[in-house]
């Protein structure tokens, strides 16, 4: 458990919403990751950080990372995945910000996330274009939106902090029409 | 309109952020050849037509592309990443 | 003339689910699957609103969503939505419908005495009204009162729309617009071929036309045939069928917009549902396969309740079994007619006449008139009506279609419903939007379609495309759907074989759109929805106003909620006419979105209200539970006062101020922008985009930089600490954070992609607190563990990395306040725990959390700018920061900032201003120099920031004053006239307190 406090403060009631007549649509959660970290390659090296995050990944087997952009990936996992990653530090071929704090991780899990999530981001959900254990960028109004598959029914929206509370009060709103629980 | 990022793939307008005429050059740095510097900062053509332009993807990858845009159809000819357009 | 229900039939009904509903207070009785239009015809209801101007009575004319004149207001919960198609609202339980522009009520209507004041409403009225000779006059502002009461459609409602609207993206290979014939078909090839398909219809059932066509397909009858299609599309998991959904704009990019009609037609709704869903559909391609609209012939009086359009009729009688009660006739220029006689005929309706302009009718038309009873009448045209709320007769005089001359006598036939049938106008709004010149059918006498402009694709399909008849629909809707699969890769499905039976009628039109009879003295409408005539429309074009568009604002035609879906061909049959011109010559008007009217809510959609985002700080909890009021700033949510019971504002900060220049105060920092730089060239980095050196600063120092904007002005200041070689961290200001980390990110990407730095928001990473004040060393020395942070560990500007409650702090010794002072940042998942452990430590010192009013005055005491001061005009000598640029590099805004304008005397300076007379300064007033409030003479400058400042015991403010330099001394005074205040004040330097900086450096 982390000693981190949550953005969401009392924003996160665990209980049933919404329109309950049918089967659940989704289930809304904050996810606490040991360390959420950016790491950016310098023009050209993004191979050699892409090789040593997957080894990592393959050591490490509870952690992920997904690229946010063409250079840069957002990583989240335990603390054993930050500390191997720092092991490798390579400051004239990447940078490593820590995020474990500036990031909130909200997760959205059933079989309506997508029709959910769709409702605040225009990009396309469809498995197709965004399959299982890949990553977006975007951004709903002023909140960008750095958001992870890791199956075909599960997001990790990784937000601003800051924002976390205003982005839960949206999502909540949009999964009321399909029925959510808060855990 | 819609921009294709070379990361992101098409996203809508709302995401990006108009970053300027990307056809100025920029004297150098140590220039002082005022009128140089003026027709970089203030000179802008606005062309009926094909337009190279900067686009930040602010709401995405937040790169800079490079965009050549028709101003008067928004059709889009090619957008790239400006660090490799430039360099 | 009346209509009725006939016992049986009805495609769309169900009969089993009777519902109750009022209409303007009186309870009516439908079925489930009645539109309004539909049960009150059914109920014998004809008069169903008062025209736009005229306040002539109307009833319903169409079926769909073409209808002009049946608009009524929707009462939920008090809440009322206007203007609604009567034709598209589906009853429900207690639905509340009311009649519109009619006062006292619908039946004796006062304003039809408007149609008395004959020509007072004619073409350009408003224009000749505002512009002419009364303009301003009392008479119009007296008359005005009236007029605007008097035009108009239904009245929006007071309270605020109590409904939930939402917004959903979708993404497709194909959006099919119209799930008619040619739709359903272009759907079912495109699915089939694998193909992710988006199927919408307006309509609460897919099918169109084939759910009241009166064939058989396949030996079915064609409306259970599509039923079953319909059923095996809706189980295919590629293809999505958006009912009640309305396609209304058509975007760049291949961006559909669509409306879907969630719960519009249910009693209740279910725990979050929205009303009504805005749809943002990036298609790859479209098929535009939305139909046609049959269109009327203009004739005189022709606005009667009971004039139709006769495939209206049709629909009526096939999908809710409403039928008129007495005898019907027909006018034509096409075959529809003969077809829609024939139907009805069959079912038990007397059609009493055809009256059709061509003389020469072929013999399948003749065929079905003599099957349907009716009376044919060629050659002949209506030129008058007779009843005025309800049709009772037309009168018929020969007509020679070459000319347009009406001649002989006039027969009178008696009649109690009139179908007309114009021909057919394809649905091209969406194609229009997005292509362009609509192409001209001289055979159809219609506009087809244009080409897409560049960047859009859509094709279309069936009757919207000027397909004729079924057959031609379907194979329509299927070779554009097949051609669409090959272009995307895909081996098209082959189509499901059909055997079609049905008569179908001819629907090319003799080039007959009015009857223009100068003996009548009835006004022939063109637009029944903004109550324009053929004579206003002849009247702009003697005007000057003969252009399509320009005769479109000028008489209002085609500008009304419909979009002139019935009134855009006949208008420009006029207006060619008028000109003796072709109507392709004549133009058609530009179709623009929405292509009907869209409810402002939906748009909006999630969009309002407390669902604007806001941040908050890892403390913002424990402010609102210390009584803080909180204020926005940008989007962040930051304690202005933490006010005690009974206090002021100004009580309050001036008291939070006094703490901290007396004892210690802790603020809330967190928001500050926070730039993580790094890189082997950040260092150089630095030194391109700030003023002063960068280079240079030691490891674990920080140092304040000020940047300017490329065309010398200033752009933001702030600190930016060293914590490694190749590793900085800037701040902001709150406000700036996002557009300096812009112009940094434009910098790399732009102009230096040669310098390998990354730059990265970590704003939120940390939790920030000051701690100013004398006995601000007390309070860190008391809880912060793992480093000294005493005057030789932390001197001013250095940074030292500790611990506070167990938790890892960076701590800078910067001062914004102007006294002993230190930033701790933490996790900002710490932030509370440390901000707890930082108070608990200033106990002794009674240690006073402060809000942004203090923190304003503390930095207004010093002569510290934000953003009031760097607004965009200042230069680093207006705000004596000029020595903060070296001179040893060229930097972001060097070469521009010595332009002479930016050099002159007599520039704006920030300049000290305290008050005189004990009186309090506004921000925003103007120093000017005369002591008549009346007579201030010149402003030589204006008040950026003001507050009480307890260390001088005054009110003081900062101001740009013209010279401010030179002025320092000088008594002027604060002008604000809006508040009726005229402080004398006298200008200082804006170092107003401890100038040496004394109380930083202990």
């Amino acid at each position: 458990m982390s000693d981190r406090a949550t953005p969401l403060g009392d924003a996160l009631v665990p209980g049933l919403y919404g329109n309950l007549a049918a089967a659940l649509g989704v289930t809304l959660s904050e996810t606490f990751f040991d360390c959420v970290s950016e790491l950016t390659a310098f023009d050209g090296q993004e191979p050699a950080l892409a090789a040593t995050l997957a080894k990592a990944h393959g050591k490490v087997k509870a952690s992920f990372s997904f690229q946010v952009a063409k250079s840069r990936w957002l990583a989240a996992g335990p603390n054993e995945f930050r500390d191997l990653i720092l092991r490798q530090a390579a400051p004239d071929k990447w940078s490593h910000i820590d995020l474990t704090h500036g990031r909130a991780a909200l997760r959205v899990s059933g079989p309506k996330a997508e029709w959910v999530l769709s409702k605040l981001f225009a990009v396309d959900f469809r498995e197709a274009a965004f399959p299982a254990r890949s990553g977006v960028a975007t951004m709903h109004h002023d909140i960008l939106a750095q958001i992870h598959r890791s199956d075909a029914q599960s997001f990790d929206i990784f937000v601003y902090r800051s924002f976390a509370r205003a982005f839960w009060d949206t999502l909540c709103r949009a999964a009321e029409e399909v029925g959510y629980e808060a855990a | 309109m819609r921009i294709t990022c070379p990361h992101c793939g098409p996203r809508d307008l709302i995401e990006f952020t108009y970053q300027g005429d990307a056809s100025r050059v920029r004297p150098d740095p140590a220039s002082e050849d005022q009128e140089a510097w003026n027709k970089y900062v203030y000179d802008r053509a606005n062309p009926r037509g094909w337009h190279r332009e900067f686009w930040q993807h602010h709401g995405g990858c937040r790169a800079h592309l490079l965009v050549e845009r028709d101003t008067e159809t928004h059709e889009i000819r090619s957008a790239k990443f400006a660090r490799e357009a430039r360099s | 003339m009346t209509f009725h229900r006939l016992p049986t039939g009805g495609t769309l009904i169900d009969r089993s689910r009777a519902l109750s509903f009022t209409f303007d207070g009186k309870r009516f009785s439908g079925f489930a699957g009645d539109t309004l239009a539909s049960a009150l015809l059914a109920n014998g209801v004809m008069l169903f609103g008062r025209s736009f101007k005229y306040h002539r009575p109307r009833g319903t004319f169409a079926a769909g969503s073409e209808e002009p004149n049946a608009l009524v207001t929707l009462v939920r919960n008090g809440f009322r939505e206007p203007n609604l198609k009567a034709t598209l609202v589906e009853i429900f339980d207690g639905l509340e419908a009311e009649s519109q522009n009619r006062f006292p009520s619908l039946n004796y209507d006062l304003g039809a005495v408007n149609r008395l004041a004959g020509r007072l409403f004619s073409s350009g009225f408003y224009y000749k009204t505002f512009m002419g000779p009364f303009r301003n006059t009392k008479i119009w502002m007296f008359c005005e009162r009236f007029i605007r009461k008097a035009a108009g459609l239904g009245k929006a409602g007071l309270i605020p729309d109590p409904d939930r609207y939402e917004r959903m993206n979708a993404f497709c290979d194909v959006l099919v617009v119209g799930a008619g014939a040619a739709g359903l078909k272009a759907a079912q090839t495109a699915a089939k071929s694998g193909l992710d398909v988006i199927l919408a219809d307006e309509n609460p059932h897919a099918g169109g036309a084939l759910n009241y066509a009166s064939g058989e397909i396949n030996g079915q009858a064609i409306w259970a045939f599509t039923a079953s299609v319909i059923e095996q599309l809706g189980a295919l998991p590629n293809l999505r069928i958006l009912t009640r959904t309305h396609v209304w704009g058509f975007y760049d990019g291949n961006t559909l917009a669509a409306v879907e009609r969630v719960a519009d037609h249910k009693a209740e709704r279910s725990p979050g549902e929205p009303r009504q869903r805005h749809w943002v559909i990036r298609a790859k391609h479209a098929i535009l396969a939305a139909g046609a609209s049959e269109r009327p012939i203009v004739f005189p009086g022709n606005d009667v309740p009971g004039v139709m359009l006769s495939d209206a009729l049709v629909e009526y009688a096939q999908k809710f079994a409403v039928v008129p009660k007495g005898p019907v006739a027909l006018f034509a220029n096409n075959d529809t007619a003969f077809a829609a006689a024939l139907d009805l005929s069959r079912l038990g309706v007397t059609v009493s006449a055809i009256v059709d302009v061509r003389r020469d009718i072929s013999d399948f038309a003749k065929f079905l008139a003599g099957r349907s009873g009716a009376e044919l009448i060629a050659g002949q045209a209506i030129v008058g009506t007779e009843g005025g709320k309800a049709l009772k007769s037309i009168s018929v005089r020969p007509f020679d279609a070459a000319s347009g001359e009406v001649s002989g006598t006039a027969r009178i036939i008696a009649c109690e419903t009139l179908g007309v049938s114009g021909g057919w106008s394809p649905a091209i709004q969406l194609a229009s939007q997005a292509g362009g010149r609509p192409k001209w059918d001289a055979r159809l006498q219609a506009f087809l379609p244009p080409e897409p402009m560049p960047g859009f694709s859509f094709h279309a399909a069936g009757a919207a495309n000027g397909a004729g008849d079924l057959t031609q629909a379907f194979s329509e809707g299927h070779s554009v759907a097949a051609f669409i699969a090959k272009g995307l890769g895909k081996k098209a499905a082959k189509p499901s074989p059909v055997k079609i039976d049905l008569d179908s009628a001819d629907i090319a039109p003799a080039p007959v759109l009015e009857i223009a009879s100068s003996d009548s003295k009835q006004k022939a409408f063109v637009d029944l929805q903004a109550d324009v005539t053929a004579d206003d429309l002849r009247q702009a074009a003697q005007e000057g106003f003969a252009a399509s568009e320009h005769a479109k604002r000028y008489t209002t035609w085609g500008m009304a909620t419909d979009q002139g879906r019935t009134s855009n061909l006949p208008g420009l049959a006029v207006l060619a006419k008028a000109q003796g011109i072709s109507i392709p010559e004549a133009g058609l008007t530009k179709f623009r979105p929405p292509a009907s009217g869209v409810a402002i809510g939906a748009i909006a959609a999630e969009r309002f209200g407390d669902l604007r985002p806001y941040r908050l700080t890892p403390m913002h909890d424990w402010h609102l539970k210390n009584g803080a009021t909180m204020y926005a700033a940008g989007l962040w949510e930051r304690p202005m006062i933490y006010g005690k019971p009974g206090e002021t504002v100004e009580q309050a900060y001036v008291r939070e101020a006094k703490a901290v220049r007396e004892s210690v105060g802790i603020a809330d920092v967190s928001t500050l922008g926070k730039i993580d730089i790094q890189g082997p060239d950040a260092a150089e980095f630095l030194d391109r985009v700030y003023t002063n050196m960068f280079s240079n600063v030691p490891v674990n120092k920080a140092r304040y930089g000020l940047m300017l904007r490329e065309d010398g002005f200033v752009m933001d200041d702030g600190t930016t600490w060293r914590l490694g070689e190749t590793k900085f961290l800037m701040t902001t200001t709150t406000a700036n954070a996002g557009k300096v980390m812009q112009h940094l990110e434009y910098f790399l990407d732009c102009l230096w992609p040669e310098l390998r730095v990354h730059v990265t928001s970590v704003t939120d990473q940390g939790a920030g607190a000051a701690v100013s004040g004398p006995n601000a060393r007390k309070v860190l020395e008391a809880c912060v563990t793992g480093t000294d942070v005493d005057a030789v560990t932390l001197p001013f500007m250095g940074i030292a990395r500790g611990s506070v409650a167990g938790h890892p702090v960076l701590i800078c010794r910067l001062s914004f306040s102007g006294e002993l002072a230190y930033e701790v940042y933490s996790g900002a998942g710490h932030g509370q725990k440390v901000w707890n452990e930082l108070l608990e430590a200033g106990q002794p010192y009674e240690i006073a959390p402060y809000g942004l009013e203090a923190l304003g005055t503390l930095r207004i005491e010093k002569g510290h700018v934000t953003g009031a001061e760097i607004d965009g005009r200042t230069t680093a000598q207006d705000l004596h920061l000029g020595w903060m640029i070296s001179k040893k590099k060229p930097f972001m805004g060097s070469a521009m900032m010595g332009r002479e304008g930016l050099m002159k005397e007599g520039r704006l300076t920030l300049t000290g201003v305290q008050s005189l007379s004990g009186e309090a300064i506004s921000g925003g007033s103007h120093i000017v120099l005369s002591s008549d409030p009346k007579a201030p003479g010149a402003s030589l400058g204006h008040v950026t920031a003001a507050c009480y400042s307890p260390a001088l015991g005054r009110h003081i403010a900062l101001a740009l004053v013209a010279d401010g330099n030179v002025m320092i001394g000088r008594r002027a005074f604060a002008a604000d006239p809006l508040r009726g205040r005229h402080v004398p004040v006298e200008l200082v330097s804006h170092h107003m307190f401890d100038p040496e900086g004394r109380r930083m450096y202990v």
